[in-house]
């Protein structure tokens, strides 16, 4: 276990209560984005298409880009006092970064009007935009930004790791596999790391790829590119930008559920080739995005059927299963966070269930861009990740006695997760009933039902959303009393560890 | 060639199954939280568990390998399409559809001003139609709602690629194209009818 001094116990907390002010800060206030625009959607205000774009595209990044970060925050936290020591200077350098990308693309978007969509889908920031140009060029850059920061904070952490642990291949848990007896134990969270952030490098460079293509098509309007190539690019970004963010969770998942159950989480071959699995499977499911595209080989069609099909055999028998290992009747008390873990892993299962659904081919004919892709994201986003940043949040904040006595917590924590899953249960319903996804509202559609199904779900939605919000308020007040104390639990829980 | 008369099952069927997963992981949590103040030894519980997860992977890759053979059979793609009895050129803009009868006899752009191509477009019942989509600006989904606003085939709109969609429309009445791929501010009412007679 590493040794640190007390002074760099203080660093590594300050650092990581700067993340959490930062979340608890932020995403409420990206929470009320997503009520207003299901209050338009429900015509119970009135925002105008082109606010009602503007929100969605911060929302959508926005909600992305602190999810990511903060996972990968607390990921890096837990490495860092646990297993590698890693430069905080380099650390504050990304969040400063990611702080002036974010600044860039709350003006672009806020004052600039920018609104082609979280993912910016091609040649859309460039055609008819009723923006003005110097905000595309704003968010381009803001982009560049953020994929920069990220990139640095990634390789830092790989590079330290590889270090550490003797190559890339030791992270990847390939000493596993031999004959020989392992000389130096891999810990899951380390493993897990290395197969999230591998492809996060892979795929930031893609982005990086894309957005310079961006940048000169926007000093350069007479450009064009293959509609299809990026296409491809930005669903490969965007798929695993999201797809690493909850496997960057699940990382602390593996590291800190033990110390509830009592029972260890250790790497072994079926670990190590689950894993690996996938690896592959988050690099090669991104092609059920473009199901819809029929220009696209048909190889790749069913590459991403497959891929997507068999990424749930390493997630449920071994992640799954290793959960249920763990807590399956092992005396342990429920406290908050092995509560906002299980519940967070079984958020991941329906979504990731959800996904695999539409990830069917003949079943996307009918489902792709409907309500029930934002269905099955948010469940896991929300009812996944941010349940996971939740259980992280008390873990830092409270004593592990705490943990089990804070009832206004647990009060918040089951508030927050009924209102989210029934809100997300709207997505669903308007999935099934073929309402499209990103429509400002549903007054255009000729088709009485589907124009009145489609609002009243969205009236519904926005009542769930307020529950939601007093939920996340709940559990923020019980984090911040005891996360500004002078003497916290961070610091028993690291010289305990 | 693609053809499926009831597609209202495609959506409720997956809202089922979902809902059914949906409760079975309910269900195992409940199981595990109303279980786990009992104490037993961490090797006999692997062996439990092992043994189970064991099975587990057995009927889910058998469940995974059937479902991928009876889905994979019936694409939408141009492989699995029969030959067409009636054949519609379609070019997505912002923000409207043109659409006219026949197969693309002049470019993108060009079609879009011909005055023949409208957003509305009369087609019969029980035949099988070709639909050659594509857009003259960013990308756009053509996507079909029958008369009682269920999805039921869609492509998308890609500027300079040419998707090939086939549908045979089941009964008479008024169709509703939407657009199924955000495409700016007015994405909402990019709406298109097709008169099924
Ligand atoms: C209570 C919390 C949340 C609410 C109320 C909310 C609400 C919404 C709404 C109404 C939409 C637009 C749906 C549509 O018509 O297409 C949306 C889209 C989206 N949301 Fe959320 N959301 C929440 C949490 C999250 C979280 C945790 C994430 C994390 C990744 C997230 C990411 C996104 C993304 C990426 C989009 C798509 C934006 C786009 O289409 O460009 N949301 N959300
Ligand atoms: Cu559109």
């Amino acid at each position: 276990m590493l040794q640190l001094s007390p002074s760099e116990i203080k660093k590594n907390r300050t650092f990581i209560k700067v993340w959490t002010i930062t979340f608890l800060v932020v995403f409420p206030l990206l929470i009320v984005l997503g009520l207003l625009m299901r209050m338009n959607q429900g015509e119970q205000i009135n925002l105008g298409m082109d606010k009602f774009y503007v929100l969605m595209t911060l929302h959508g990044l926005g909600m992305a880009g602190l999810l990511f970060s903060t996972s990968f925050a607390a990921l890096w936290y837990l490495l860092g006092t646990r297993h590698v020591k890693l430069n905080l200077g380099i650390g504050y350098f990304v969040y400063f970064m990611i702080l002036i990308g974010v600044i860039g693309l709350t003006y672009s978007t806020l004052l600039g009007k920018f609104g082609a969509g979280w993912y910016l889908l091609y040649p859309l920031p460039f055609k008819n935009a009723i923006w003005p140009a110097w905000s595309t060029g704003l968010s381009i850059v803001s982009l560049i930004i953020l994929g920069v920061a990220w990139l640095i904070g990634i390789l830092h952490v790989l590079y330290t790791l590889a270090k550490e642990y003797g190559g890339l291949t030791n992270l990847l848990g390939w000493q596993y596999l031999g004959k020989k007896q392992v000389k130096r134990e891999l810990p899951p969270v380390v493993m897990i790391s290395a197969i999230s952030l591998i492809p996060g490098v892979i795929a930031y460079l893609a982005g990086a790829v894309f957005l310079v293509m961006f940048l000169m098509q926007y000093f350069e309007p007479t450009l064009t590119f293959n509609m299809l190539l990026m296409k491809n690019l930005i669903f490969f970004f965007g798929h695993t930008l999201v797809n690493i963010t909850l496997y960057c969770c699940l990382g602390w998942v593996y590291a800190l559920l033990p110390e509830y159950t009592g029972r260890k989480w250790e790497t072994n071959k079926i670990l190590v080739y689950a894993w690996n699995a996938t690896f592959f499977f988050i690099i090669f499911a991104y092609f059920h995005h473009l199901y819809m595209d029929f220009a696209q080989p048909l190889g790749l069609q069913y590459a991403g059927q497959l891929a997507s099909y068999f990424s749930a055999v390493p997630a449920t028998a071994v992640s799954m299963f290793g959960v249920i290992t763990q807590v399956y009747h092992s005396k342990m008390k429920w406290s908050i966070v092995p509560l906002s873990f299980l519940i967070g892993v079984a958020g991941w299962a329906i979504g990731g269930f959800a996904a695999v659904i539409d990830a069917t081919i003949s079943v996307n004919t009918i489902f792709h861009n409907t309500m029930w892709v934002p269905g099955h994201f948010h469940t896991y986003m929300l009812g996944g990740v941010v349940l996971f940043i939740f259980g992280f949040f008390f873990y830092l904040s409270h004593t592990k006695e705490e943990q089990e006595k804070d009832i206004m917590g647990k009060a918040g924590f089951w508030l927050f997760v009924l209102a989210a899953h029934s809100f997300i249960a709207t997505f669903y319903t308007g999935g099934v009933n073929s309402i499209p996804r990103r429509y400002a509202d549903y007054k255009g559609i000729p088709i009485e039902s589907t124009h009145l199904i489609g609002a009243f779900l969205a009236r519904i939605a926005a009542i769930c959303i307020i529950f939601v919000i007093i939920g996340f308020l709940i559990m923020t007040v019980s984090i911040l009393i005891k996360l500004t104390r002078k003497k916290t639990a961070v610091m028993e829980h690291v010289q305990n560890s | 060639m693609f053809q499926i008369d009831s597609l209202l099952t495609i959506q409720s069927t997956a809202a089922i199954i979902s809902f059914l997963g949906g409760v079975l992981v309910v269900l195992v949590v409940l199981f595990l939280m109303t279980t786990s103040h009992i104490e037993e030894d961490k090797t006999s519980v692997k062996h439990k568990v092992y043994k189970l997860r064991g099975r587990y992977f057995f009927v889910l890759v058998l469940c995974a390998v059937a479902c991928l053979f009876i889905t994979l059979r019936l694409l939408p793609y141009s492989k699995f399409q029969g030959e067409p009895e009636q054949t519609v050129s379609i070019v997505g803009i912002q923000w409207d559809w043109k659409m006219k009868s026949g197969a693309f006899d002049k470019s993108a752009e060009e079609f879009v001003k011909d005055t023949a191509a409208k957003k509305e477009i009369t087609l019969p019942a029980n035949k099988k139609i070709r639909f050659i989509v594509t857009s003259n600006d960013v990308n756009h989904d053509f996507a079909i709602y029958n008369t009682k606003g269920v999805l039921v085939a869609q492509t998308q709109a890609m500027p300079t690629y040419k998707n090939e969609l086939e549908y045979e429309f089941s009964e008479a009445g008024d169709y509703h194209i939407l657009c199924l791929e955000y495409c700016g501010l007015m994405h909402s009412i990019m709406i298109g009818t097709i008169h099924v007679n």
